[in-house]
């Protein structure tokens, strides 16, 4: 008992002690690596939905069925919290102007599968593709 | 530390942090994700909570968050806030006494985790949509990050100003 005892202090005190530095920067480190690679992961992959799904402060405020978007066109939508205008292509939707502070919504890029939203957090703004029928 | 110097801190406290919090507000988000900045402003919450105290850090903390939002944001920005710092504040204040002072940047990225997972809990809950939940490891990634490098400012900091001010 005693050795394994011993054994069992030893491999905490070598991998395990938190007043280590080197315990943490293990950890964080691989909570970096591991992070980033799944983020990666989830914004290029994904399920192919055709259902767009616009919400603003948590209520749905349009719903787009991309198969039926032949032509692209813009969309404004201007509520209390600001103002977005959308880009709808039958591959997805990206955010092309706002009037909020940071722009990030804008630098988001397309949304074109069901996975990682659009948001812009000033405006309460929220933009999903959903997988399957337009009832789903 | 007598009671009139603390509060002259305290004060000068919260008037940094406040410089610091608007001067990074207007520094464009380095990647296109909502919710990633890199928190400055809690260097001084940290020297705060190691100088002054807990309770002292936590009413520089409300005061900074009120008087920012103002500021910078408005009310979405406040609720944001609130939420990020409310989660860190308590996170920061249990894990404070864990560690020795060289590890006072382990403290300030399990704050800053806590900070960015409750803004994502605020955000989903505000906008209604579930699948931000999506952005929880980029979030965890960037409070690592910015977690460290404001972890280590405090901690050198706090080390040049303890024979100073303390």
């Amino acid at each position: 008992m005693y050795r394994i005892d011993k054994q069992a202090g030893f491999i905490y005190n070598r991998f395990m002690n938190i007043k280590s530095t080197k315990t943490w920067i293990i950890i964080f480190a691989a909570v970096l690596i591991i992070c980033t690679a799944a983020f990666l992961l989830l914004k290029h992959s994904g399920i192919q939905g055709t259902t767009a799904v616009i919400r603003v402060n948590g209520e749905v405020y349009e719903k787009i069925d991309l198969n039926a978007v032949a032509v692209a066109y813009d969309m404004e939508i201007r509520t209390e919290f600001g103002y977005n205008k959308l880009h709808i292509e039958h591959d997805g939707i990206s955010v092309i102007d706002a009037d909020c502070r940071d722009h990030i919504c804008m630098s988001q890029g397309k949304v074109s599968k069901a996975g990682v939203p659009i948001v812009c957090l000033p405006h309460k703004l929220t933009v999903e593709i959903e997988g399957g029928d337009i009832d789903a | 530390m007598p009671k009139t110097r603390k509060l002259a801190l305290m004060a000068m406290f919260t008037a940094a942090s406040l410089i610091v919090f608007v001067i990074e507000a207007q520094i464009p988000a380095p990647i296109p994700v909502p919710g990633v900045k890199l928190g400055l402003a809690n260097i001084v919450t940290l020297i705060a909570m190691v100088m002054l105290g807990r309770r002292e850090a936590g009413l520089i903390l409300l005061v900074r968050i009120a008087m920012g939002s103002m500021f910078t944001g408005g009310v979405s920005a406040f609720i944001f806030s609130i939420a990020g710092g409310a989660l860190a504040y308590a996170v920061m204040c249990l894990t404070l006494k864990l560690f020795p002072e060289k590890l006072l940047w382990v403290v300030s990225v399990l704050g800053a985790i806590a900070h960015n997972l409750g803004q994502l809990i605020a955000a989903i809950i505000i906008t209604k949509t579930s699948s931000l939940m999506l952005y929880a490891p980029v979030l965890l990634a960037s409070a690592v990050v910015t977690g460290a490098f404001t972890g280590l400012a405090a901690m050198y900091l706090t080390q040049r100003l303890d024979k100073r001010v303390g």
